[in-house]
C-alpha cells in the first residue's frame, strides 16, 4: 500500500508540462503567448527540480527553484520592455516579423 | 490516500490550464488560464516538502508576473496585428517530430533510470523546504548565487526601463 | 641580504602608487585641465613621492645597518607550483639611493619642465607621460625578483620610447624613438633570457633566493654563470647605451631637453650600472663576464669622448658625455669597484641634470636652437646658466672640490688595485678623464664666453623664469658639494650605506700611495683638456676655424660616431630588409597566400550555405535547439 507520491510522477508531471510549453513556443506568433510558454517550460523545471530536492532529502533543488524564479521574472520584465518597444513602433507584434537579423 | 488524490486534482488542474495557455487565441485568456497551471504547480510544491518555494510561486508568479503580463496585455489595447501567411509552414513538420522526439526520449529515459526507488513509496523527508532551511541555505553555501539574482534583477529592471521608456526628442529617440 | 625587518618597507608601494595616480588622473581628466591643474598634478605627484621617499630614507637612517633592508608583498603573482613570484618590492639602501634620485632629481626636472614647456600645445600629454616614466623607473629599482624587473624595465623602455618621440610630427623624433625602441628591446631579451637560465638553474627568481643559492649551486667560473652575468649584461648594456648597443641615446636627444635631462642622463641610463651592482652576487661568480663588463665600459667612454669632443649640437655633447660618463660607472662595477660605481651614479645625476638643464635654459632663450655654432657670448645674458655649467664642468671634470673630482678619482684609484686588467683601464679612464674636460669646456666656452655670432643670436636671449632657475640652481650646488659625501682617507659614507646590498662586495681598496697618484694624474690632464680648450675656444672662433681642417679624416670619422649607423645598417639592418623583401617574394606570394586564397573560397562558400539558415525567424532557431536536443538524446539512448 503506497502512501505517498513516488518521485516518477512528479517528473511525468514536469515532462508533460514541458512539451506543452514546447508546442506552445514553437507555434505561437504572438510574443505575449510566447512568453507565456516559456514560463510553462520554466516552471515544468522547477517541478523537477524540488522533486529531486525531495527524493535526495536536500535543500539545493529548492534553492535552484528560487534562483530559476528570480531568472523568469527578469526574462518576463525584459520580454514584456521589447513588446512595447515594438508596439510603440507600431509594428505587427507577431515574432516572425522580427527578422531584420536574418543572414 | 490522501497525498496521491491531491497530486492528481492538481496536476490535472495544472496540465488542464497548460493546455489553455498553449491553445487560446485570446492574450487575456491564456494568461488567466497560466494563473491555473501556476496554482497547480504551488500545490505540487506542498506536496513536495517545499512550502517556501510554493509561497513564493504564488506571490511571484500568480501575484506579480501574471499581474504583470495583464497589465501589458490591456496597455496595448485591441487584438495585435498579425502577418498573414506562416512563413514557418514549411518546418512545421520538422518541428512536430522533434517535439515527439523529445517526448519519447523523456519517456525512455524515465522508464529505464537507473534511480533507485523511483517508483517507490518516498522516504520520510527532513525540515528541509521551511523558510529557516532556505534562509540558512542562502546565507551560507548560496550566498554567492543569491547576491546574483540581486544583479540579475537590478540589470532586467534597469533594462526594462530603458527599452519601455518614452523616446525623447534629441536623444536618440525613435 | 639580510632578513626582511624594515617595517616601513610597504610605504615602497605608495611612493610607486603617486606618480602612477598622477599620471592616470592627469590623463583621465576630461576637456583641457587649466595649466596651474596640471602643474599641481604633475609636480605635485612626484615631490609628494620624494617625500615618502625621504620618511623611508629616515627610517633606515634610525635603525642598524642590518635592519635596512625590507620586502613588502601586495600579493601572490605568478605560481607554477614549483616556481612561485610574488608582486614583492624591495626596499634597501641601494633601491633608497635609486629611488631619492628618481624621485628628488625627477621632481626637479619636472618643475623646471613647466616653464620649459610652456609653449608647448600638448602640456598635459608631457607631464602624463614624465610621471608615468617615474612609475616605471620607481618599478624597475623597487622590484623585488626578476620578473618584476623585468616588467619595470620594459615599461622604461616604454616612457622612453613615448618621451623620445615626443614631438610625433618630426620624422626624426619618431625614427630616434623606433631606435631606442628597438634597442632596449634587444636588452630586454638578454634579461629574459637570464631569467630563463635562472629558473631553470636554481628555480627561483626571487633577488634574495637567488642570491643565496647562486654561489653554491652555480658555482665560481662555471659556464652556466658566465651565460647568465652575460645575459644580464646584454640588458645592462641596452639599457645604459654601452658599446655596441649605444647609438640610441645621441638620437634620444629628439625628446624635450628635460626628458634628456632626466632620462636620458640622470635616471634611466644607469638603470644598467643599477642592475650589474644589484646583482653583484652573480657578477662576482662570472670572472670573465666582469672583465667584459669592465673592459666594455672602458672602451665605451674612451669612444664616446672622442665622439663628443667635435659634436656641433650642444644636446649631443652632453649625450654622448653622458655616453662616456656612464661607461666610468659600468667600468667600476666590472671591476669590482661597486659603491664607486653607484657614487658616480649619484654625482653624475647631479651634474648631468645640471648640464642638461642649462643647455635647456640656453635653447629655450634661444628659441630651440641647438647648434654652438649659433652660440657664443652668452654669459652676459644668462647668468643661471652659464654658473650651473661652469659648476657641472668642473664637476665633471674632476676638479676638487666638486662632486665629479671624487666619484671619478674612486673609480680610477679603485682600479689601480683590481689587477693588471684594472691598471690598464685605470690609464683608459685618464685619457677619458683629459677628453672629458675638453670637450665640455669646449662647450662651456664655445656658447658662453667669446662674442655672438655673426649674424647675431637666432632669438634674442631672455633670462629664464624662476622655475627653470631654481631646479638648476639646486642642482649646480648639488653637482658642487655632491662629493663630500665621500673622501678619499677621510670618509665613506656611500660604501658603508650601501653595504647590506652589496653582499659579494670583493673588498677593493685603494690605497693611499694610489690615491694620490691617481689625484695629481687626473688633476693634470683636466688642466691639459681645459688648457687646450681654452686655447682653441676661449678666444672668439679664429683658432678653432684654422684648426678645424688639420685632420679631416679623422674629424669626419668622429663626426660621423665612429660610423656605428653605417655598419649596423649595411651589417643587420640591409640584410633584414633583403630577407623579408625575398621573403614577401616567394614565401608570401606563393606558399603564403595559396592557401589564404582556398580558405577564403572555402570558408566563403560554407558560408553562403550557412547563412541562408539564418533567416531570422526566432521560432526557427528555437525549433534548431530542440532537433539537436532530440538528436543527441537519441543518439544517448543508442548508445546504451
Amino acid at each position: 500500500m503506497m502512501e505517498g507520491v513516488p518521485l516518477g510522477y512528479y517528473l511525468g508531471l514536469s515532462g508533460g508540462l514541458f512539451l506543452l510549453g514546447l508546442f506552445g513556443v514553437l507555434t505561437r506568433r504572438n510574443p505575449l503567448l510566447l512568453l507565456l510558454a516559456v514560463e510553462l517550460m520554466l516552471n515544468s523545471a522547477n517541478v523537477a527540480l524540488v522533486g529531486f530536492s525531495r527524493y535526495w532529502n536536500v535543500v539545493d533543488g529548492q534553492i535552484f527553484a528560487l534562483v530559476v524564479m528570480v531568472v523568469a521574472a527578469a526574462e518576463v520584465v525584459i520580454g514584456l520592455g521589447l513588446i512595447v518597444a515594438v508596439f510603440r513602433q507600431r509594428l505587427a507584434l507577431d515574432v516572425d516579423g522580427l527578422s531584420s537579423l536574418k543572414g | 490516500m490522501g497525498e496521491r488524490i491531491t497530486f492528481a486534482i492538481a496536476a490535472a488542474v495544472a496540465l488542464g490550464s497548460a493546455v489553455g495557455v498553449v491553445t487560446l487565441k485570446n492574450p487575456f485568456r491564456a494568461a488567466v488560464s497560466l494563473i491555473g497551471t501556476l496554482l497547480g504547480v504551488a500545490v505540487i510544491f506542498l506536496l513536495l516538502a517545499a512550502p517556501f518555494v510554493a509561497a513564493i510561486q504564488i506571490i511571484v508568479y500568480a501575484g506579480a508576473i501574471v499581474v504583470l503580463f495583464l497589465f501589458v496585455i490591456a496597455y496595448l489595447g485591441e487584438r495585435p496585428v498579425q502577418l498573414t501567411q506562416d512563413p514557418m509552414a514549411r518546418y512545421e513538420v520538422v518541428g512536430w517530430i522533434a517535439v515527439i522526439a523529445v517526448g519519447v526520449q523523456g519517456f525512455i529515459a524515465l522508464a529505464n533510470s537507473k534511480l533507485v526507488g523511483i517508483f517507490d513509496d518516498p522516504k520520510p523527508v527532513d525540515d528541509i523546504g521551511s523558510p529557516r532551511a532556505i534562509g540558512e541555505a542562502f546565507v551560507d553555501p548560496f550566498i554567492v548565487s543569491f547576491e546574483a539574482t540581486s544583479l540579475i534583477l537590478l540589470v532586467a529592471a534597469l533594462g526594462a526601463v530603458l527599452l519601455a521608456k518614452r523616446a525623447v526628442l534629441g536623444e536618440g529617440g525613435r | 641580504m639580510s632578513d626582511a625587518t624594515l617595517s616601513g618597507a610597504y610605504l615602497g608601494w605608495f611612493v610607486l602608487a603617486l606618480p602612477l595616480l598622477g599620471a592616470i588622473i592627469l590623463a583621465l581628466i576630461p576637456g583641457e585641465p587649466s595649466r596651474t591643474l596640471t602643474r599641481v598634478i604633475g609636480v605635485g605627484s612626484v615631490a609628494a613621492a620624494f617625500v615618502l621617499v625621504l620618511s623611508l630614507f629616515a627610517q633606515q637612517l634610525s635603525v642598524d645597518a642590518e635592519e635596512r633592508a625590507g620586502t613588502s608583498t601586495l600579493w601572490e603573482w605568478i605560481d607554477l607550483g614549483s616556481l612561485r613570484v610574488d608582486l614583492e618590492i624591495l626596499v634597501d639602501p641601494l633601491s633608497v639611493l635609486m629611488m631619492l634620485v628618481i624621485t628628488g632629481v625627477g621632481s626637479l626636472i619636472v618643475l623646471y619642465s613647466t616653464e620649459y614647456m610652456s609653449h608647448d600645445r600638448d602640456y598635459r600629454r608631457f607631464f602624463v607621460e614624465m610621471d608615468f616614466f617615474i612609475f616605471a623607473m620607481l618599478v624597475l629599482v623597487l622590484a623585488a625578483n626578476f620578473v618584476f624587473l623585468i616588467v619595470g624595465w620594459a615599461l622604461v623602455g616604454l616612457a622612453s620610447y613615448l618621451l623620445i618621440g615626443y614631438y610625433y610630427d618630426r620624422p626624426s623624433a619618431v625614427a630616434a624613438a623606433k631606435k631606442a625602441f628597438v634597442i632596449n628591446v634587444l636588452g630586454d631579451i638578454g634579461l629574459v633570457l637570464a631569467a630563463f637560465l635562472l629558473v631553470r638553474e636554481l628555480g627561483t627568481l626571487d633577488f634574495a633566493e637567488v642570491f643565496a643559492a647562486a654561489p653554491a649551486q652555480l658555482g665560481q667560473g662555471s659556464f652556466v654563470a658566465e651565460m647568465v652575468a652575460l645575459l644580464l649584461f646584454v640588458g645592462a648594456a641596452a639599457k645604459s647605451a654601452q658599446i655596441p648597443l649605444h647609438t640610441w641615446l645621441p638620437d634620444a636627444m629628439e625628446g624635450p631637453t628635460p626628458v634628456s635631462a632626466l632620462i636620458h642622463a640622470a635616471t634611466m641610463v644607469t638603470a644598467g650600472v643599477y642592475l650589474i651592482v644589484r646583482t653583484n652576487v652573480l657578477f662576482e661568480l662570472a670572472p670573465h663576464i666582469g672583465d667584459l663588463v669592465a673592459v666594455t665600459g672602458a672602451v665605451t667612454l674612451f669612444v664616446a669622448a672622442t665622439i663628443a669632443m667635435v659634436q656641433e649640437d650642444i644636446k649631443r655633447v652632453l649625450a654622448w658625455s653622458t655616453v662616456s660618463q656612464i661607461g666610468y660607472m659600468v667600468m667600476a662595477a666590472g671591476l669590482g669597484l661597486y659603491s664607486s660605481g653607484m657614487f658616480h651614479f649619484l654625482t653624475h645625476a647631479f651634474f648631468k641634470a645640471a648640464l642638461f638643464l642649462a643647455a635647456g635654459i640656453v635653447i629655450h632663450a634661444l628659441a630651440d636652437e641647438q647648434s654652438l655654432d649659433r652660440m657664443g657670448g652668452l654669459r652676459k645674458h644668462l647668468r643661471v646658466a652659464y654658473f650651473a655649467t661652469a659648476a657641472g664642468c668642473l664637476a665633471i671634470a674632476g676638479i676638487p672640490p666638486f662632486s665629479g673630482f671624487f666619484s671619478k678619482d674612486e673609480i680610477l684609484a679603485g682600479a689601480l688595485e683590481a689587477g693588471t686588467l684594472g691598471q690598464v683601464l685605470a690609464v683608459v679612464g685618464l685619457i677619458g678623464a683629459g677628453l672629458t674636460s675638453f670637450y665640455m669646456f669646449r662647450l662651456l666656452f664655445r656658447a658662453f664666453h667669446g662674442t655672438e655670432p655673426e649674424g647675431g643670436y637666432a632669438h634674442a636671449p631672455h633670462p629664464s623664469g624662476k622655475a627653470m632657475a631654481v631646479p638648476v640652481g639646486i642642482l649646480a650646488v648639488l653637482a658642487t658639494v655632491g662629493g663630500l659625501l665621500q673622501i678619499p682617507f677621510v670618509s665613506h659614507n656611500l660604501r658603508d650605506w650601501l653595504e647590506p646590498a652589496i653582499t659579494a662586495d670583493p673588498g677593493i681598496e685603494a690605497t693611499h700611495g694610489g690615491e694620490i697618484l691617481i689625484i695629481i694624474a687626473s688633476l693634470a690632464v683636466a688642466a691639459i683638456g681645459i688648457g687646450t680648450a681654452w686655447w682653441m675656444f676661449g678666444k672668439g672662433s679664429e683658432r678653432r676655424l684654422a684648426y678645424a681642417h688639420k685632420l679631416p679624416r679623422l674629424r669626419a670619422f668622429l663626426l660621423d660616431q665612429w660610423r656605428f649607423d653605417e655598419v649596423y645598417e649595411a651589417a643587420v639592418i640591409q640584410p633584414g630588409r633583403d630577407l623579408g623583401d625575398a621573403g614577401v617574394r616567394s614565401a608570401e606570394i606563393g606558399v603564403g597566400q595559396g592557401p589564404i586564397i582556398a580558405a577564403e573560397a572555402v570558408t566563403g562558400a560554407g558560408a553562403r550555405i550557412l547563412s541562408r539558415v539564418e533567416n531570422g525567424l526566432v521560432r526557427t532557431y528555437a525549433m534548431a535547439v530542440i532537433a539537436g536536443a532530440a538528436i543527441v538524446g537519441i543518439l544517448l539512448v543508442l548508445a546504451r
